[in-house]
């Protein structure tokens, strides 16, 4: 196995090398002096970025071959964090596996445990989930889904030099991660929403901080708004910078914010709904963003950058509707300690913030699952780096990396 | 659409190695079955693949044009079979389809969908990496999450963990 990018890769040897002028083209310029040049060899450079790079937002290797300063070709290199999840999967009982889920997209906990339990809720069909469950459950997913924004947001910034949004967006995500702690004690890894419900009612007063919360947020986004998306540096810098058509996007299977931004419009919250998202739709209370070109082409970064924004107001939204509605009652359905599943298969697919993470199950009716798969939004939608990197400046690598927002934690499981 | 009409559709259009379907049921004990949860999924024949899944994305009703997973299951030790397991999704129609395609595990060699759905590339490369099974026509089929020297299929129920790499004690 070589480290080579690009498929037409020509070895380039001492014998075969030409000079671009030879002696005999040499000419004399106006001046009377001969043309002067050097006998340089000049071929492709491989730049190895990462696995330690603040660009990659993890432990990942890019391998980019330029040309100057155009790159010519780029491979992927995966797999420093592969910590063996779907194995896991397969050796510890149900409801043990519930904390590795929280590891994969590390930003988005809650969601991970959520499309987790729906799995394993797929193949239990006697299992009621109480309504007041549902709703606590779609509220820290969707604050889960704006703190992991935060992330995205404020480090693209970071990634591409203005390094004051990221300082903002972290005072945000930290109110988040304090009121993840109120109602569950961790701050990063939740396992809070378990199957058949969520593990604690919501203390006295959370709610309404909830609702405090969305307030003081709507107020903030609009800095986030002046600070970065409309600044001129900014658009400069991913305008018409790494553009998906749809067809592309359709083709290597994004999802998420990343096939909106190319204005395809397709959510599994609206389109295929589970939960209560599909009364939230009905009720009016959240609409689907997506890419317009509105500073460049159709599905560029900026316009994956600001599907990531406009999603950040309707999580809002979607939030006060569950505060609107959400009741008094039980918060976990009926679920033995000592977990049995029974037999079948499932899949089930959920809208992360990154994209769609799916999980498939399989069980033969015991304490442990047969299979445990798990479809990573990231892992999907860093393949389009590959194809989108020839071309573009080596600059713009980093703004190209950075729109995929991918978590490394994800991509290797 | 819902299960059921995707699946007489494919069988009217004569999809190429339609075998047949598994829908949930409750148990029946008179009959001693034990029944199944889940959801719904077709099986096809691992030889026509490639096929079946140009005619799901290419037919008009159905318009499968997402690839959303591709990965492989390995059922138990003793089974003879790997199964191949594929999750399709309709924009258009917003409807999925699950597709197995069992597959036999002394020849574990089935052809490349990556020209039909770019994103089955990688897919492949993991579940080649992780059960052993070659996918001829993968235009980069190196490892994806492994190490290049990694011996072994981890994924496979019979899988033993290694003593040692590179002389380091695993033990």
């Amino acid at each position: 196995m070589t480290d080579t990018v690009g498929k037409s890769e020509v070895e380039q040897t001492p014998q075969d090398y030409k000079p671009s002028i030879r002696p005999e083209e040499q000419r004399t310029l106006p001046s009377g002096e001969k043309e002067f040049f050097f006998d340089v060899t000049t071929s492709d450079l491989e730049v190895n970025m990462g696995p330690q790079h603040p660009a990659t937002h993890g432990v990942m290797r890019v391998l980019i071959r330029c040309d100057g300063e155009l790159v010519t070709g780029a491979q992927a290199h995966l797999g420093y964090l592969h910590r063996c999840a779907e194995k896991i999967g397969e050796n510890v009982e149900w409801l043990q596996y519930l904390p590795y889920t929280d590891r994969y997209d590390y930003l988005a906990s809650m969601n991970n445990n959520l499309g987790y339990s729906l799995a394993v809720e797929a193949l239990m069909p006697e299992l009621e989930i109480p309504r007041r469950a549902t709703l606590l459950r779609t509220i820290c997913a969707e604050l889960n889904r704006i703190a992991s924004h935060l992330v995205a947001i404020g480090t693209y910034g970071l990634d591409i030099g203005a390094f004051t949004p990221f300082l903002y967006a972290f005072r945000e995500r930290e109110w988040i991660q304090a009121l993840f702690e109120k109602i569950c004690g961790a701050r990063l890894t939740y396992s809070y929403i378990r199957i058949g419900g969520v593990f604690n009612d919501a203390p006295p007063g959370w709610l309404q901080e909830v609702g405090h919360f969305c307030d003081v947020f709507e107020e903030k986004w609009k800095e986030y708004h002046d600070l970065l998306a409309v600044n001129h540096v900014f658009v400069m810098r991913t305008a018409n910078v790494g553009v998906i058509p749809k067809e592309m996007a359709i083709d290597f299977g994004l999802t998420g914010p990343m096939l909106r931004g190319s204005g395809v419009d397709f959510d599994l919250r609206r389109d295929m709904p589970y939960m209560a998202y599909g009364e939230a739709h009905e009720a009016g209370a959240f609409d689907v963003p997506l890419g317009e070109g509105k500073k460049g082409a159709l599905g560029d970064c900026w316009d994956r950058f600001y599907v990531r924004m406009l999603e950040m107001k309707e999580c809002i939204k979607l939030v006060r509707w569950c505060l609107e509605v959400i009741e008094d009652g039980p918060i976990i359905g009926d679920v033995p300690k000592v977990l049995k599943v029974p037999a079948g298969e499932a899949y089930v697919g959920i809208e992360n913030p990154r994209g769609e993470l799916g999980h498939y199950v399989h069980s033969d009716g015991g304490k442990v699952a047969v299979r445990c798969r798990v479809r990573g939004p990231s892992f999907v939608n860093l393949a389009v780096v590959e194809e989108l990197m020839p071309g573009a400046l080596l600059a713009d690598s980093v703004a190209i990396i950075g729109s995929t927002d991918i978590v490394i934690g994800e991509t290797d499981r | 659409m819902e299960f059921q009409a995707i699946h007489d559709r494919l069988k009217a259009q004569g999809a190429p190695g339609l075998l047949g379907f598994d829908e949930p049921r409750p148990a029946n004990k008179k009959e001693k079955d034990p029944g199944r949860a889940g959801m719904p999924f077709v099986t096809v024949d691992h030889a026509h693949l490639v096929e079946f899944l140009r005619m799901c994305r290419d037919d008009d009703k159905l318009a499968f044009d997402i690839l959303v997973d591709l990965t492989a299951s390995d059922p138990s030790a003793d089974s003879e079979e790997l199964w191949i397991l594929i999750q399709l999704l309709s924009l258009k129609h917003k409807h999925r389809l699950a597709i197995k395609a069992p597959l036999p595990k002394a020849a574990a060699t089935v052809a490349s969908a990556t020209a039909i759905y770019r994103a089955a590339q990688w897919h492949e490369r993991e579940c080649a990496e992780m059960y052993g099974i070659t996918f001829v026509g993968n235009p980069d089929p190196r490892h994806i999450l492994l190490p290049d020297d990694w011996e072994g299929y981890p994924l496979r129920k019979d899988y033993e963990f290694p003593r040692e790499y590179h002389g380091i004690s695993c033990e």
